[in-house]
């Protein structure tokens, strides 16, 4: 049977207007049931005629997981919310402006002016291997093409690859790693709330998922505790292009200061493992350190120490060790020297 | 070095601009403010600013062309737009392996889907019949040469078949319901496995194109064509690979070579040779529109809808691609959404909808998406590039032995490399220079002419080396461009029947000096250069390629009602050309320009022989075609006016839209009455038989005048441009930013300042492209592309050029034409990546990088490791 | 889901195996139940005692010690290294796929060449140090074989001759263990050239065409799941009361002499002091 690309295959679209009628659908046939946010990860997919989903739930019409408001101590963010949105919002700005900055980074405007935070958290990894819908692991099969001695892996991992090497595209999924961030999910028992980081998974545990949401999930709001909230925060990414690119590599550190010293940090990079990759040990590492070059330079080495390059992509582990000394230090903006 | 630090008052750009936390909002305020330019320097007058042509009414102005509104509300209708009653949608099934051999189908499960009208295969596909030039001589088609549909896929993503349904969606389910049998054939995507011992051949008789030999010239015959190359098979030896490790080009044998001035000489003379290689990738043209197409058959006629660079002579194509008579074949192209080489005559995949539509009986409209289009669409060819270049203690280049390794794709032999060392021989005037090269065939997808074919690679990979041996030298980067720039009727390419050619004009080293007064390069050239983590370089680029041809048609039509139309057989693919051109006939006839009419991109409305947009020809060539008709107007409506009012033919004063005390209208009804050669029932004889078809079909409905460009001129026309360019290094990331841009052109008279500011920065940018962003990506285990979406092929954006970017031209006529008007759209081109290039290794070093683009991956792990990181000679990494 | 292979559409979009279809692990596991709980009931309803043709001389029992030495230490220490590693595979393989999710991938292949190193010295030890014929199936199991046909179907037959060092039933397993267990370790080494085993093995996944391999871990998959029905059935014949004395022998090496007697003949299987060494070879049984 001959493949073709680019033609929307046919599906029932169902467009619930509240999340207990999505979940009415979900439970009905968990299995069968294609969820769509913004629809820039899922239009792909469809699009390519990899995923035949037998039906597509819009959830845009929800209008409960939408929007952006004060909870406890901290803010809710409806997973709907586009990254337009967030970015623009008054509560992000004031207090989480490493989110509003990381989200602005994310593509283009059309593209955030569609996408959702929840599918940018959410979103499939750009492999190009995988989404040429090669039967690579991830897709179910049984070789990693892009981990091959002659494959193209600019762009995939230096650490926690496990057979496959893909990477997470995310831009704010670091950063709400760093605010600590918690993703509340309704599956068929119920609501449960988990951190942000566990959010995620790795190809040692699931090859074939980026994130624990199983069939029937769906991740109904995003909190960030005050916590995080207005500490001091640094966020870089960097890709080939000034817009619409994915990262190579991004990082997010939230630090708390007393004076010049750290008291303590959380800080995610996307773009060098499968999941949004959380520095525990550099933030222990730094805790109680003056937040200069060299305790920069010091975290920069322990962040990179397992990471192991494939053919075309080493220089993630010189970049990966500058954010995070530039996470830590700052980046040092000397005069220009003849 | 300035021995004096630079005043503080006019220092320029002190901080750096961006950083890579920059957001877009904060970089294009960055990049927004114009700090650097200083509107009332004496040297530096921004293009848009400045008066061309005072002493002329319409050429050097800028006007609203005719397509403008229906772009911009959206009315102009591109192929995809059109409908007809009963239209079928098509689908293609693309060859899933990069070579192989079809050996059946199962088409049963496929037709009998409802809706599902037709399937073509290649059997259904004509062959290409030869084809006639213009002086007769029939060129056979060639037997490599591609088809719509093939039965042997040569790269991956072919057209194999062709569905018609009711819509996409059938048609793609259609699509999916069958099964080819095919096999898998030996294939390869990086021209040096091919050549390597025992390598595999990409098509089943060879690896490379070779020329026979031109036969001997009769005497008393017009000289024999060249023949067309052939496929033939090549294999370099493990010794010859022996320089492969060391990241240099193995010096083998190759297909083709010339040669001029004494080289050995040369490079005895020299008091520094370098010997360099550097590679350009492969990339795809990447228009907006794809290349869409719809079809349907009426009275025996074929209407085709597409997109081209030449609407005229894209007819003739699709007959030739047919098997038809052009006769019985109508072109529709009013609007291309971009052609850039790709859509020179359109694409032979255009006769897929004419054929399923012959088929099913009913119109048919192919949609070709952007994965689709990287497929089956044209690219250029990467070239690996040796080079060995003498020079003297003061820069003069002495001699020049350049190598070429071009990857010429799947389908026909490319020029890009015998291209590119002809531009090399003009650009940097080398009194010694050999060229060898080799046009590989790989299964990757075809390759065409890509804005300045040949001129990129060439300029991409040489010019940055004069700025290696100027910093070898101690020199100034502009001044040794400057002692070995072109000048006058300088010399190009090989001697040619014993004596080199050379071009009608060259004014580079004039443009180069207002430049870097404009870029006010030698401020530039003392600031400081690094931060603690920041890199800044400067780079100046030289760049040039073909800008003018000659000997084509003008046909004009006044009408006795008093319409003056300009028939137009250029295709109108965004650099309005098709209209500036015709300012000449406004001009020459003092005409109001809104009383002119142009009809263009239909050939049932009778258009005449034009150039093909591509080459940089049409503003030189079409200018002189339409000064040709114009003139032939103007005498007709004067003689008209004599034989009916008396008096010389002089003595009536063509001027506003009457000819002495005639209208327009009046004269036309005259030159209908007369009849011969005012109506267009006699033309000359000299006309291309397009023309003369078309003035046949209009004669009789009014005044025709119909020219040709006999024009004298000496010379090959070439357009230049000096190009400078300043980036930023972020040394701890690698990341980089294009933060000024200026390209001063040299393109003769300026027609359409605003068109060719488009142009100049549009290409400039297209260069830029190729130094810092755009390629392809190969999986070389299956020689499939992977990087093949847009965002995955990444074409740069807006945010990655400065948004100050300059441009600026020189205005000086070209004295070989009467116009004096060249081309622009291929010179900027080659300049706009050589002065990204030498920016960059002005920032970070020489030895950072030997492969373009240039991203942060290189930079930083290259630095870190203190030598080139990634292998040059690596096809598509 | 429901197929025994599961195939996808290779880069090229040739149809290739890529693995089993995972229900297979049920199939198997399920399948190897369904035949201890018959078997089970079988002989808790129907049981009878073995009767087999016994002449044995006093002299014959005599010479017999009341231990009777059935697997030495070596023998038994590699069936256990082996069955750890048997089990590290299997749990490795298959709880992943069955929603058990962990890092599995090194285990298994560190397991994997356990298991590989455990077989080939099973190989060697088996070949030079014990009796090689003794787990091969003789004309006197074949000829015994068709005796307890007949007489189970209740025809008349002679009576069979018990056993020699292992029943017939024991020789079959270890045959189709052998079959499962090398094919296993064939394509799982040739697997090893596709994951990254920290540069052990040089990597090289594209050794094989992707048909070939898919074929591979097809075949590997599918002695998997049957090696999932084959242990579980050992287990369940392992923890059997009637044959106590047989697992015995696994633990503790020795069995009673008058199961050896009840069982086992002693023309067959002269058990000596150390049956780690080779004993004489089969000899033909009396009584034809």
């Amino acid at each position: 049977m001959a493949v073709i690309r680019d033609v929307m295959p046919n599906f029932d679209l169902v467009q619930p207007a509240s999340l207990a009628d999505a979940r009415k659908l979900l439970d009905s046939d968990p299995d069968n049931v294609w969820l769509m946010a913004g629809g820039l990860d899922s239009f792909d997919w469809l699009k390519d005629r990899i995923r035949k989903p037998k039906t597509v739930v819009d959830l845009t019409g929800i209008d409960e997981m939408r929007g952006v408001r004060a909870w406890n101590d901290g803010i809710e963010i409806g997973p709907l919310t586009t990254l337009t949105d967030v970015v623009n919002d008054p509560m992000v700005k004031a207090k989480y402006s490493i989110l509003s900055q990381a989200a602005e980074l994310v593509a283009s405007p059309q593209i955030r002016n569609q996408g959702t935070i929840g599918g940018n958290v959410s979103q499939d990894t750009r492999c190009w291997y995988y989404r040429s819908g090669w039967p690579c692991y991830r897709a179910g099969g049984n070789l990693c093409y892009a981990d091959t001695p002659v494959g193209r892996n600019r762009e995939h991992a230096i650490l926690d690859a496990q057979r496959c090497v893909a990477v997470s595209p995310s831009d704010s999924a670091p950063a709400l790693i760093a605010l600590d961030a918690k993703f509340v999910i309704s599956t068929k028992n119920g609501e449960k709330t988990i951190d942000a980081q566990d959010y995620f998974l790795g190809p040692a545990i699931d090859i074939t998922h980026m994130t624990i949401l199983k069939p029937g999930d769906i991740l109904t709001a995003i909190r960030i505790p005050g916590t995080w909230a207005n500490s001091k925060f640094y966020f870089e990414k960097i890709r080939d292009r000034n817009v619409w690119d994915f990262p190579l590599m991004n990082i997010a550190a939230a630090m708390k200061m007393s004076g010049n010293t750290i008291t303590d940090a959380r800080m995610a990079v996307a773009g060098a493992a499968a999941r949004p990759w959380r520095l525990t040990d550099v933030e222990a590492q730094i805790k109680g350190k003056t937040a200069d070059e060299a305790t920069g330079k010091a975290a920069g080495e322990l962040a990179v120490k397992d990471a192991v390059p494939l053919q075309f992509n080493a220089y993630k582990i010189p970049l990966m060790k500058n954010l995070v000394k530039r996470a830590i230090s700052g980046v040092q903006e000397a005069t220009w020297e003849a | 070095m300035s021995p004096n630090p630079p005043n503080p008052q006019d220092k320029l750009t002190p901080e750096p601009k961006l950083t890579t936390t920059s957001t877009p909002s904060q970089m294009i305020a960055a990049t927004n403010k114009v700090p650097d330019w200083n509107p009332n320097s004496k040297g530096n007058v921004r293009g848009q600013d400045k008066t061309y042509s005072p002493d002329k009414k319409w050429i050097g102005k800028n006007y609203q062309t005719p397509d403008l509104m229906a772009k911009v509300l959206g009315q102009a209708k591109y192929a995809e737009d059109f409908r007809a009653e009963g239209m079928l949608f098509c689908k293609l099934l693309l060859s899933p392996v990069p070579h192989g051999r079809v050996r059946g189908f199962d088409l049963t499960k496929a037709l009998a889907m409802p809706g599902v009208k037709a399937i073509i295969t290649a059997d259904d596909v004509p062959p290409i019949a030869d084809s006639l030039t213009d002086n007769g001589t029939v060129i056979k088609a060639s037997k490599w040469g591609e088809r719509a549909l093939t039965n042997e896929p040569v790269y991956h993503g072919e057209p194999i078949l062709a569905v018609a349904a009711v819509d996409e969606w059938t048609a793609a389910m259609a699509i999916e319901a069958i099964t080819v049998d095919i096999e898998p054939l030996p294939f390869v995507v990086d021209p040096l496995d091919s050549l390597r011992p025992g390598g595999p051949n990409p098509r089943t008789d060879g690896n490379v194109w070779a020329r026979p030999e031109t036969p001997k010239a009769v005497p008393g015959q017009p000289p024999p064509r060249p023949p067309d190359p052939i496929v033939t098979q090549m294999k370099w030896s493990d010794e010859d690979f022996k320089t492969f490790q060391d990241g240099k080009l193995p010096l083998a044998k190759a297909p083709e070579t010339w040669e001029y001035g004494d080289l050995e000489a040369g490079f005895k003379k020299a008091d520094l040779i370098l010997d360099e290689t550097f590679q350009t990738a492969d990339v795809s043209h990447i228009c907006l529109e794809p290349r869409t197409a719809m079809a349907y058959w009426q009275n025996g006629k074929v209407y085709v809808h597409s997109g081209t660079q030449s609407t005229a002579q894209t007819l003739p194509a699709i007959g030739r691609w047919l098997h038809m008579d052009v006769k019985d074949v109508v072109f529709i192209s009013e609007y291309t959404g971009g052609g850039f080489g790709s859509k020179i005559t359109g694409g032979v995949t255009m006769i897929i909808p004419a054929l399923l539509s012959k088929k099913a009986n009913a119109p048919v409209m192919m949609r070709l998406t952007r994965e689709e289009e990287t497929l089956v669409g044209r690219a250029r060819p990467a070239i690996i590039g040796r080079c060995k270049i003498g020079f003297t203690k003061d820069g003069r280049i002495t001699a020049v032995d350049y190598y070429s390794l071009c990857n010429g794709g799947s389908y026909d032999a490319q020029n890009d490399g015998g291209s590119s060392a002809r531009i090399i021989s003009l650009l940097y005037t080398a009194p010694a220079m050999r060229w060898r090269g080799v046009s590989a065939i790989t299964n990757t997808p075809p390759r065409a002419a890509m804005s300045a074919p040949g001129g990129l690679q060439g300029i991409a990979i040489f010019d940055p080396f004069l700025s290696k041996a100027a910093r070898k030298l101690g020199l100034d980067q502009v001044a040794i461009r400057n002692i070995n720039a072109p000048e006058g009727k300088a010399l190009i390419g090989p001697a040619v029947n014993g004596k080199r050619p050379y071009v009608t004009s060259c004014f580079l080293k004039d443009a180069l000096a207002k430049g870097a007064e404009q870029f006010q390069w030698s401020k530039r050239v003392s600031l400081p250069k690094r931060s603690a983590t920041k890199a800044r370089g400067i780079g100046v680029a030289i760049s040039t390629y073909n800008a003018g041809s000659v000997g084509f048609d003008g046909l004009i039509v006044i009408t006795p009602e008093g319409k003056f139309n300009i028939h137009c057989g250029i295709g109108n693919l965004g650099t309005e050309n098709f209209s500036d051109v015709n300012r000449v006939v406004a001009e020459t006839l003092d005409m109001d320009w809104n009383d002119i009419n142009i009809i263009w991109g239909n050939t049932s409305k009778h258009l005449p022989y034009s150039c093909v947009s591509g080459g940089s020809q049409t503003t030189n060539a079409m200018t002189r075609a339409a000064l040709a008709v114009a003139q032939e107007c103007k005498k007709q409506l004067q003689e008209v006016a004599a034989k009916t009012h008396g008096g010389s033919p002089e003595s009536h004063k063509v001027s506003r839209g009457r000819v002495g005390g005639m209208t327009y209208a009046e004269a036309a009804q005259a030159a209908i009455k007369l009849g011969g050669k005012y109506d267009g029932h006699e033309v000359d004889p000299g006309l291309n038989r397009v023309t003369k078809t078309s003035a046949a079909a209009v004669a009789g409905t009014g005044l025709v005048a119909a020219a040709k460009d006999n024009f004298a001129h000496d010379g090959a026309y070439m357009s230049y441009a000096a190009q400078f360019a300043e980036v930023e290094v972020d040394l701890e990331t690698g990341k980089y930013h294009v933060t000024d841009f200026l390209t001063y052109a040299d393109v003769g008279t300026v027609m359409h300042p605003r068109a060719l500011g488009g142009q100049v920065l549009g290409r400039t940018t297209l260069g830029i492209a190729h130094a810092i962003s755009q390629k392809w990506v190969f999986d070389p285990n299956y020689g499939i592309m992977v990087a093949k979406r847009m965002y995955q092929n990444r074409p740069p954006t807006i945010l990655d050029v400065p948004v100050d970017m300059q441009w600026s031209a020189l205005d000086t006529p070209d004295p070989e034409s009467p116009i004096g008007a060249r081309g622009i759209g291929e010179p900027p081109v080659g300049g706009g990546a050589a002065a990204i290039l030498s920016a960059l290794a002005d920032a970070v070093g020489d030895d950072v990088f030997q492969r373009a683009p240039v991203n942060s991956d290189t930079i930083l792990l290259s630095l870190e490791n203190k030598k080139p990181m990634q292998h040059p000679l690596m096809a598509h990494i | 889901m429901g197929s025994i292979v599961e195939w996808a559409t290779n880069p090229w979009g040739q149809s290739v195996p890529i693995h089993i279809g995972w229900v297979m692990i049920w199939v198997c596991a399920f399948s190897a139940i369904a035949f201890a709980v018959v078997h089970a009931l079988y002989l808790a309803v129907f049981g009878k005692p073995k009767v087999f043709a016994v002449n044995d001389t006093p002299e014959m029992v005599n010479s017999i010690p009341e231990k009777v030495v059935r697997h030495g230490a070596v023998a038994r220490a590699f069936h256990w290294i082996m069955a750890t590693s048997m089990f590290t595979l299997l749990f490795t393989a298959f709880l992943p796929k069955v929603g058990v999710k962990f890092d599995w991938v090194t285990y298994h292949w560190i397991a994997g060449l356990v298991f590989t190193a455990s077989i080939i010295f099973h190989i060697i030890h088996a070949s030079f140090f014990l009796d090689f014929w003794a787990i091969w199936p003789d004309r006197t199991d074949v000829r015994d074989a068709f005796r307890r046909m007949q007489r189970f179907f209740g025809k008349p037959a002679p009576l069979p001759a018990r056993f020699s060092k292992y029943p017939l039933e024991n020789k079959l397993y270890h045959s189709t263990i052998l079959i499962t267990g090398l094919t296993a370790i064939f394509t799982g080494l040739f697997m090893m050239k596709r994951v990254n085993t920290h540069n052990i093995f040089t990597r090289n996944p594209y050794l094989f065409g992707d048909m070939t391999w898919g074929l591979m871990y097809v075949m590997h998959g599918l002695v998997g799941v049957s090696l999932i029905a084959l242990v579980f059935v050992h287990v369940y014949f392992g923890i059997r009361p009637e044959k106590r004395e047989i697992t015995r022998t696994m633990i503790q090496g020795w069995m009673h002499k008058e199961f050896f007697l009840e069982e086992h003949d002693p023309a067959r299987w002269r058990p000596g002091k150390d049956t780690d060494t080779p004993l004489t070879p089969p000899s033909e049984v009396p009584g034809d």
